[in-house]
């Protein structure tokens, strides 16, 4: 078994809030041509309403560009991947996002701010974890569509067949990632790390009322690991909103349009560094994901995947057609890090939030049943802990820890 | 590696006056379904259709998540309790003293049937010979 893979016994997860991947690490392209992001010289664009073509330029700002938050429900999501072809034979092809924009303000200069990515220096959290660890440069949103069924996918490794905002309701066979953990013979331990009580969850309708327990705080997360007492398994959400705390003000952290981005750099900075310097580093990997793209431009088309169990109805999906669960959504940021990965690590292989319990599910469990379709087919991205492990695959593949990983001022 | 510094957000990035987004409009109305699911004691008297910013959104998702801890952590502190032990003994007492009493009952009217049965026929119970 590889050291690293070895010496692994905890895994977080922090999930963000609606960025697509050119919008915060397309600008990595110019540094390390591996990852698949967006230059100057590159031949990617979308028309607008008069028919110029929009280019992906460095000119995203931290706050108050993106008003109203762009629109990123199923059928918003439809037209900016087919550019808004409705015929039997479409093929998507990522030209559909300034006319999505376009729709809500009917204003043509403000449209085009959908097109607008982050430079390297402005994100320097981010794009350090990238390319200190590992990036993925093909890990999709798991619909193409809002935040609650996709990171449904991230805790069921399905969305129950919905494809919108509301009311999930959960069906058995196909547990929460958490209670197949907790429940199993013998018993791995699993927390959720809400930001405080007054941001919450997202994953009320079947967690937050039905198993409370489940739930600790930033503060909690930030304790358990300099205690050495994190979970098996832990998964993060930001503050999903600007509300007064119980030591002040608190920012949201999210980074969805239009809470400031800054903010969430700080965030995820205080994650990796809690992680870093606890006791637990060498026993643990953090990977730090986006939901989905918000309804910002990526240049890369999402490729189809193996059905759900489950259809959405026309009427459910807004487009006049059904959906199959059988395309993923638009890529988003993804990074895995851990001391045993080398640095300027580039993933090409697919994946998407079904990954999240697939992976878990995997590495902790074994061979686990039932799991949704899309779990079961989803590709993991740290390799169980038994058996034969494929050199080509495992991330974790240093024969011994880093000492350089970087440090940030939080 | 040389520490890397991490900016701040600027002074004016904190907007509790923000009109709430869809996402925590879904929140809100999960929130309220879960709230209509606890017992009355727990409910807030927040209404759901008058939060326009992300202040009010967020004094209501406090309220109700505190609100849901709150009642998984009661409905725990009962259940740890020493099974009302206090009910029990007196269920029980009283259930020995009923058992006293149809035992006492017993032995007194199988006195009297001695009585009865030793009593001169005709006789009234008392009754001077």
């Amino acid at each position: 078994m590889p050291p690293g893979l070895d010496n692994l016994k905890h895994i977080v997860v922090l999930m963000m809030e609606n960025r697509s991947f050119d919008h915060m690490l397309g600008s990595l392209k110019a540094v390390n041509p591996l990852v698949d992001g967006i230059t100057a010289a590159d031949p990617y664009g979308n028309p607008d309403t008069t028919g110029n073509v929009v280019k992906p330029q460095p000119l995203a700002q931290f706050q108050a560009q993106l008003q109203p938050d762009p629109d990123h429900h199923f059928p918003a999501v439809d037209l900016q991947i087919f550019g808004g072809d409705t015929s039997a034979n479409r093929v998507a092809n990522m030209q559909g996002f300034v006319k999505s924009y376009f729709n809500q303000q009917q204003d043509v200069g403000h449209s085009q701010k959908i097109m607008y990515y982050f430079a390297q220096n402005q994100l320097p959290v981010l794009t350090t974890l990238a390319l200190e660890f590992a990036v993925f440069n093909r890990w999709f949103a798991s619909i193409p569509g809002p935040t609650i069924c996709n990171r449904a996918f991230a805790h069921y490794g399905t969305s129950f067949g919905r494809v919108d905002m509301n009311l999930l309701y959960v069906n058995e066979p196909f547990q929460s990632i958490y209670s197949r953990l907790i429940n199993a013979t013998p018993k791995h331990t699993s927390k959720l790390y809400y930001y405080d009580t007054t941001s919450s969850t997202m994953e009320v309708t079947n967690l937050l009322q039905n198993e409370p327990q489940l739930f600790g705080t930033y503060d909690q997360f930030l304790d358990d690991c300099s205690k050495g007492n994190l979970p098996d398994y832990s998964f993060i959400e930001p503050n999903y909103s600007d509300h007064e705390g119980d030591s002040g003000e608190e920012v949201a952290n999210d980074q969805h349009p239009d809470h400031n981005v800054q903010a969430g750099e700080l965030f995820i900075a205080s994650i990796y560094k809690a992680v870093k310097d606890s006791p637990l580093w060498p026993n643990t990997a953090l990977l730090v994901v986006y939901d989905e793209h918000g309804g910002i431009y990526d240049h890369v088309v999402p490729p189809a995947c193996p059905p759900d169990q489950f259809t959405a109805s026309p009427n459910d999906t807004g487009t006049g057609m059904s959906f199959a669960f059988d395309r993923l959504g638009v890529r988003v940021p993804a990074i895995l890090i851990s001391p045993w990965i080398p640095a300027g690590t580039v993933v090409n292989r697919v994946f998407d939030h079904a990954s999240i319990p697939a992976t878990i599910t995997k590495f902790f469990l074994g061979d686990y049943s039932p799991r949704s379709p899309r779990e079961t087919s989803a590709d993991v991205f740290i390799e169980p802990d038994a058996g034969q492990v494929d050199p080509a695959r495992n991330l974790l593949s240093l024969d011994t820890m880093r000492t350089d990983c970087p440090d940030f001022d939080v | 590696m040389p520490l890397i510094s991490v900016p701040r957000p600027s002074d004016g990035a904190f907007e509790p006056n923000r009109p709430v987004s869809a996402l925590l409009k879904a929140q809100i109305e999960y929130l309220h379904v879960a709230e209509r699911r606890l017992p009355l004691r727990y409910h807030t008297d927040i209404y759901i259709n008058a939060i326009k910013t992300e202040g009010e959104a967020a004094e209501y998702i406090r309220a109700v998540t505190e609100a849901i801890h709150d009642a998984h952590a009661d409905a725990a502190a009962r259940r740890s309790r020493p099974a009302k032990r206090t009910g029990v003994i007196e269920i029980a007492a009283v259930a020995d003293e009923r058992a006293e009493r149809r035992r006492a009952s017993k032995t007194k009217s199988k006195k009297r049937s001695a009585q009865r049965r030793s009593r001169p026929s005709g006789g009234k119970p008392g009754a001077k010979k």
